[in-house]
């Protein structure tokens, strides 16, 4: 193999990419902007959640208990409602998103020492949203409950404050959150999204690429030249890789410097692993780009293979544990799974080359066999 | 690398199959191409020849036989890189294998360096070629922006830089006009007669197979004939006998029922005429006039030209002997009911006054005027961007003109462009069917767009099939259909509605000599029976011959505007009759009168023509110019003047002229 | 000649050409298929096997206490939440689990716990979790606040009998309904999801791609020279489209969301219907719009990604409007997708009626007309 030649082969792809100006952007343009659009529009942070109150009580201890949550940052309290009634409507409209119901008796009760059960009702349309208020609900309503049983063990005995801690609260839990303190929705994501986006971008460039030059004929300069198949492959893919690299660059400085998302690992690691990834995915893409003829085609097809496993058995937004057996199975054939892990490793959690060397062993494994059967596959005298 | 002697097999082929799923593309084709030869593989689409020669630069693997390439057998891709330095490939389709985005120089240096040629020597060549090919100005144009020919001459430049012993060319000068055509070959010539290449060139234009040292004739995966154009013609005893007359519809009638092959050529009737077994030459001639005469008994010939065949009556014949029904013309219906269409004398069907259109800078059409009769053929003639295409847009309402004026059948162009389109019928090039869909389902879905009523639709597609002979396959796929029926498929598409004027642009383009026949029959019935005005364009300078009346155009100028016969005697007139003679070194004789200010020299295999006004003279003045080069050539022969002749010739003088 | 035509010949002219686009999407047998993957395995792969909810999260417990309470407390993780794994031996390992992502959650019981409760002191219990998902970070914390807070109630309540002031201690249980998905099934969410977006998808491609490959195969000149229309050459093919996206919705509707999600369809499905036929009609004209400036089928399909992720991020699928920004909110407000995702889940899952959704089936309609209006405009300006 002359590396000279591959080097002819990958100047006149990347003087051909430089001056066809869509295609340019689709490969320079697209990443960014899906990295912006899913950063900010994917946040799923809930906060302002429209929210209202039905109060059948109204004593000073019901309006305090609901204070707890019309306070809060994540709750936008909207006013009080009559009754219950037009509950399903308000929130079918998406006026209201959580209403909370404190039934009659409710200071009354909570004075002679008894529990009570309220209710929040909540819009259950979106899954992600109605968890995430569901977890705010509860975590609101721990700390009121905990600060009425406080109260009133206090009226009850009237001990000093640390045996009234102790009575009402003899668990304490100190809960830290590890590497997204403040839980920041879009910390979670811009790794995630570096993986999801290297996945779904260097095969659509490469079998657009590569299949373009199959569909209009000038492959056959190729077929009918001395250039060896590796030389043209190395030469066709260099400068999908290297682009695909930069991007990999912005959006590595989109997630730490636009989203503020920590990077605590260590660079060389992520920036091998990265190289590894991107070599793996260019792999997906020259595959089938020697299986298909047209550039429609290809594109289907990269679009089935790639955008489903990147957002479903990539443990972007399910954790490999919440999957279904059969599922994770999948999740650990592809090569997805292993560089989330290096991406959420290297930027939140700080961990390298002790905790993820076997990731990095199985992309480089992915990449050998991606590139070994593009090779076998390509031919320079095709049957058709 | 050492080189072989002349004469030595450079390709031989032994029984070679390729299949495509069930298609067989090559059925058992033995071939054989000699070094230092330029070798011609003519046949229509579909014939097998693109398959063959892929599989001869040993891109494409087959499925039986033996292929030997410099003595090499390719049976595995193995082998096949064993020769590819010494092949050079330029496949089908003008400029597919080019890069759009990348120059000239670009795309030449990228060739250059994939086949590892060092950069003084390619710098050195690149020099070179770029010379002969005249593409030195345009280095630094992206190849998207060049016009065909010079897109056709960049592939040859790319396809030569690596200095290749065997060039493979697919159909190079398809879509290509005559003048960038003629130039092609011409360097074509040199390259193999000065550096001793070897070239399989394909063509689908019968009239270039005599510019081949060797022909090859292909249909349907096989091969009809072989050999130099001489021996393909000697081979076919048959003569064929022009004629005027008068009464022409009736004449064509009759000579439809004796012959088998009879064209019109505007006031023309050609007919071939088969010899009877054992005739002589010149007896054969004397007894096909007797004939012909004979068939027209009763009718008054004006005029009666005796000539040979050419090379694509003989294609037409050896399709016939190799039973190609279609190829057997069969004699035209008499018209179902005469259009009666009544208009005053002065009539034209169509009419083009002073048209304008300027692009930015760029002015695409200046000051365009001609006119067309109902009945009449009307040729539009041009090198690739000349502004033919622009025309017919402007009078097809398509496109507003900035000036001038005009009606189409009938209707005004600027005010009524809406009834301009609900009067004509149009016919782009190639691809303007849906391929997906069945002939019945083109048909009626065109009927149904033209709004012919729904109780008349089934008779008009039955009709219309029966016309443009293509019944029997209505259910099949205007994608399956060979390019000739799909091409009548397209124009029965564009006649539903019995329009008064039909638009044809490029119509024939890729279709084989068989079907391009056929094609023309049926527009001769239109135009004659039914008085329909046709327009339309070509680069088939054989179907120029065949219109009535030509319109030439140049820079969005028209630069003639006459009968193909005036065209002919004017050029005639002007610069002389064309003179063939043969020459045992061809490449050298042809510089020889070119620098010596010989007229339209140019070179056709073994032969060289030239235009002189004094056929008497000319011998002595060639062999003045020869005799001190050491040089030869045989006695003039004088040919008919061809649309080529007239096209090329008319063309380069307004390039002389433009460059002063 | 005919110089005028009634309308009925107009009509029947249109049928014709609806039927010619009909006829060629079943030819095109790869698009066929395509079609019939999406509308049913895609969204069977998109709602199954999803869950955004806290689903046997991992948890180690390091118990430095190995006592009868100890043991207590940390039996009350329980799945479906929670999932408990291998004990770490130190807070090394502890450390290591979270950094490898073994486990999600470490909880430390500290030595003498037992000890403490039992002499009423308060006992300190570390919670360690690993937000580097956010969402699963909070509600990991959120499910451990209540679990610890209803054993306090019982704690307290226990050592308040044991002061003799009464056996009893007051909290509130706070017990949530969410409307429209009370099982927070989310193959139902994600099952209309996806069916309201490939609806999007399909809206924009496909005519994109019917009118493209007439310019790409030189058709349209045929149909340019004909005395059609520029709105009679686009409409039977937008028309088109609209029966074939809605062959698809049927298909989605009853095998996949009803057939194997068991859907609730609470709305009025012919309703339904009429606002995707309006939405996909006047949505095609983005897509009409592509094929005015895209040359061949290849740049249809990247230009159709550039449109189409930021109106799938904009849509209020995954974000509501009110926790974006503000200009992100506006650019919300003008994408006609986000107007037809609150439709769609309006009708399907909330029940909502036709007067309930005026108005933003108002504001879509608005928006489609708009976007037909600009692809008419470009394909008239282009083509006459």
């Amino acid at each position: 193999m002359k590396l000279v030649r591959a080097m002819v082969v990958a100047r006149k792809e990347w003087q051909e990419i430089r001056r066809d100006r869509l295609f340019l952007a689709l490969c320079l343009v697209v990443p960014v902007v899906l990295m912006l659009l899913f950063g900010y529009g994917l946040s799923l942070d809930v906060e302002n959640i429209p929210f209202a109150v039905v109060d059948h009580d109204d004593t000073p201890a019901s309006r305090d208990y609901a204070s707890h949550f019309s306070d809060s940052r994540y709750f936008d309290f909207r006013g009080r409602l009559a009754d219950e009634g037009a509950i399903d409507r308000l929130v079918a409209a998406n006026a209201l998103r959580a209403v909370l119901v404190i039934p009659p008796g409710f200071g009354r009760d909570l004075a002679a020492g008894r529990s009570v059960r309220v209710q929040t009702v909540i819009d259950g349309t979106f899954p992600v949203r109605a968890m995430t208020m569901r977890g705010y609900v509860l975590a609101i309503n721990a700390q009121a409950s905990t600060g009425i049983a406080l109260e009133w063990a206090r009226a009850a005995t009237g001990a000093d404050e640390r045996s009234l801690a102790a009575l009402a609260q003899p668990v304490r839990l100190e809960t830290r959150n590890l590497y997204n303190q403040p839980l920041r929705s879009v910390w979670s994501m811009a790794p995630k999204l570096i993986m999801v986006i290297l996945m779904i971008a260097p095969p659509f460039l490469t079998v657009l690429g590569v299949v373009r030059e199959k569909e209009s004929g000038s492959i056959f300069n190729i077929y009918a030249s001395t250039v060896s198949k590796a030389e043209f492959l190395l030469g066709k893919l260099v400068p999908y890789v290297v682009i695909s690299l930069f991007n990999a660059l912005l959006l590595f400085l989109l997630a730490r410097y636009l989203f503020g998302a920590p990077f605590k690992g260590d660079p060389l690691f992520f920036a091998l692993a990265t190289a590894m990834y991107v070599v793996c995915t260019t792999g997906i893409g020259l595959v089938i780009s020697v299986l298909v003829r047209t550039q429609t085609a290809a594109m289907v097809v990269v679009a089935i293979v790639t955008v489903v496993p990147a957002a479903l058995y990539s443990g972007a937004i399910i954790p490999i544990e919440s999957l279904s057996p059969a599922a994770a199975g999948v999740a650990h054939l592809l090569p997805a799974m292993y560089y989330a892990q290096v991406a959420t490793g290297s930027f939140l959690k700080g961990v390298g080359w002790p905790v993820l060397w076997p990731n990095l062993l199985v992309l480089a494994g992915y990449a050998a066999l991606l590139m070994a059967a593009g090779y076998l596959l390509f031919s320079k005298r095709p049957r058709t | 690398m050492a080189v072989a002697p002349a004469g030595e097999a450079v390709v031989r082929l032994r029984g070679l199959l390729k299949r495509y799923a069930a298609r067989v593309a090559v059925d058992g084709v033995d071939l054989c191409v000699q070094r230092g030869r330029m070798h011609g593989l003519i046949g229509p689409d579909g014939a097998g020849k693109s398959s063959l020669m892929k599989i001869v630069a040993g891109v494409l693997t087959h499925d039986g036989g033996t292929v030997e390439v410099f003595g090499q057998a390719i049976a595995s891709e193995r082998d096949a890189e064993r020769v590819k330095q010494r092949i050079g490939l330029m496949p089908q389709g003008l400029g597919q294998n080019l890069y759009a985005e990348l120059s000239i120089e670009e795309n030449i240096d990228f060739f250059a360096r994939l086949r590892g040629v060092d950069e003084q020597a390619l710098a050195a060549r690149k020099r070179q070629l770029l010379a002969m090919t005249r593409l030195e100005r345009f280095r630094d144009r992206p190849m998207k922006k060049l016009s065909g020919g010079m897109k056709q001459k960049l592939g040859l430049v790319c396809t030569l830089i690596h200095e290749p012993e065997l060039i493979i060319l697919d159909e190079p000068t398809t879509g290509v006009d005559p003048v960038s055509r003629r130039d092609f070959w011409a360097i074509l010539d040199e390259l193999v007669s000065v550096r001793g290449l070897t070239a399989l060139v394909s063509t689908a234009y019968m009239d270039e197979a005599a510019r081949f040292a060797t022909a090859t004739m292909m249909l349907g995966g096989r091969v009809l004939a072989e050999g130099t154009p001489a021996e393909l013609l000697a081979a076919l005893p048959a003569t064929v006998v022009s004629v005027k007359c008068r009464e022409q519809v009736e004449a064509q009638r009759r000579l439809g029922a004796s012959f088998r092959d009879t064209i019109l050529r505007g006031p023309w009737l050609r007919t071939v005429v088969d010899a009877v077994p054992g005739e002589d030459a010149p007896a054969r001639a004397r007894s096909a006039e007797a004939r012909v005469r004979e068939a027209l008994a009763g009718l008054a010939i004006e005029a009666l030209d005796v000539d040979a065949p050419d090379l694509e009556d003989l294609f037409i014949a050896r399709a016939a002997s190799a039973g190609v029904a279609a190829a057997r013309f069969a004699p035209a219906p008499a018209p179902a009911k005469r259009m009666e269409r009544t208009h005053a004398p002065d009539y034209n069907a169509i009419e083009a006054r002073g048209l304008v259109r300027q692009f930015g800078d760029f002015r695409a059409v200046d000051q365009v005027s001609f006119t067309v009769k109902p009945g009449e053929i009307f040729g539009l003639l041009g090198a690739n961007g000349a502004g033919k295409t622009t025309v017919i847009k402007m009078l097809n309402g398509i496109q507003p003109p900035n000036a001038g004026s005009g009606a189409v059948a009938g209707a005004d162009m600027i005010r009524a462009p809406g009834q301009i389109k609900r009067r004509i019928g149009y016919m782009s090039q190639a691809f303007s069917l849906y391929l997906d869909m069945t002939v019945r389902e083109n048909l009626r879905l065109f009927a149904a767009i033209y709004g012919v009523p729904r109780a008349r639709r089934d008779e008009r597609v039955r009709e219309l099939m029966r016309l443009c002979d293509i019944e029997g396959i209505e259910d099949m796929l205007a994608g399956d259909l060979p390019m000739g029926r799909r091409q009548r498929l397209a124009l029965a598409c564009a006649l539903v509605h019995e329009p008064e004027v039909v638009f044809l642009d490029e119509p024939t383009s890729g279709v084989d000599p068989v079907g391009r026949r056929r094609f023309w029959d049926i527009l001769f019935r239109l135009a004659r029976h039914e008085g329909v005005a046709l327009l339309i364009t070509t680069h088939y300078m054989s179907e120029a011959e065949q219109c009535d009346h030509i319109s030439l155009l140049y820079a969005g100028r028209v630069v003639a505007d006459a009968s193909p016969e005036q065209l002919k005697a004017e050029l005639a007139g002007r610069r002389g009759e064309l003179w063939a003679f043969d020459t045992p070194t061809p490449q050298a004789t042809v510089k020889a009168l070119q620098a010596a200010g010989f007229a339209g020299a140019s070179l056709y295999g073994t032969a060289v023509h030239v235009l002189d006004p004094d056929g008497a003279t000319l011998p002595a003045r060639v062999a003045g110019v020869l005799a001190p080069l050491g040089l030869q050539a045989g006695p003039p022969h004088r040919r008919p003047l061809t649309m080529e002749d007239v096209f090329v010739e008319r063309v380069l003088e307004l390039e002389r002229e433009a460059a002063q | 000649m005919m110089s005028r035509m009634d309308w009925r010949d107009v009509l029947g002219r249109g049928l014709e050409l609806v039927r010619k686009e009909l006829l060629q999407l079943w030819r095109d047998r790869v698009l066929i298929l395509f079609l019939l993957y999406v509308f049913t395995v895609d969204i069977y792969l998109a709602g199954s096997g999803l869950s955004f909810s806290l689903h046997n999260a991992t948890i180690a417990v390091m118990d430095q206490d190995m006592s009868h309470a100890s043991r207590e407390l940390a039996s009350r993780f329980q799945p479906p939440e929670f999932q408990r794994v291998a004990a770490p031996g130190d807070p090394r390992a502890a450390q290591q689990l979270l950094d490898t992502g073994r486990s999600m959650v470490v909880m430390q019981i500290p030595p003498r716990f037992q000890a403490d409760l039992g002499a009423g002191r308060q006992a300190a219990v570390q919670y360690l979790v690993d937000s580097s998902n956010s969402v699963l970070g909070l509600l990991a914390g959120s499910h451990a606040a209540e679990i610890v807070g209803r054993y306090n109630l019982e704690q307290g309540a226990a050592r308040l009998a044991a002061t003799g002031a009464g056996g009893r201690l007051p909290g509130v249980d706070n017990a949530q309904r969410a409307l429209f998905n009370a099982n927070q099934n989310e193959a139902w969410f994600m099952g209309i999801a996806e069916l309201l977006m490939l609806v999007t998808v399909f809206a924009i491609i496909l005519p994109a791609v019917a009118a493209v490959r007439e310019k790409e195969r030189g058709t349209i000149e045929q149909l340019l020279v004909s005395p059609l229309r520029p709105l009679e050459i686009l409409l039977p093919k937008v028309l088109a489209m609209t029966l074939v996206i809605l062959a698809g919705v049927t298909l989605a509707i009853a095998l996949v969301l009803r057939g194997v999600f068991d859907v609730p369809i609470r709305g009025s499905l012919p309703l339904f219907y009429a606002i995707s036929a309006l939405y996909v009609f006047t949505t095609s004209g983005i897509g009409l719009l592509l094929a005015t400036i895209a040359r061949n089928l290849a740049q249809v399909g990247m230009l159709a990604i550039m449109v189409l992720a930021p109106m799938m991020f904009l849509s209020g699928m995954w974000t509501p409007p009110e926790a974006l920004a503000t200009p992100v909110r506006v650019l919300m407000a003008v994408s006609p997708m986000h107007y037809y995702i609150d439709a769609g889940f309006g009708v399907l899952l909330k029940g909502m009626t036709l007067a309930e959704l005026a108005q933003p089936l108002l504001a879509m309609a608005l928006l489609g007309a708009l976007a037909f209006g600009a692809g008419l405009a470009r394909f008239r300006r282009q083509f006459a």
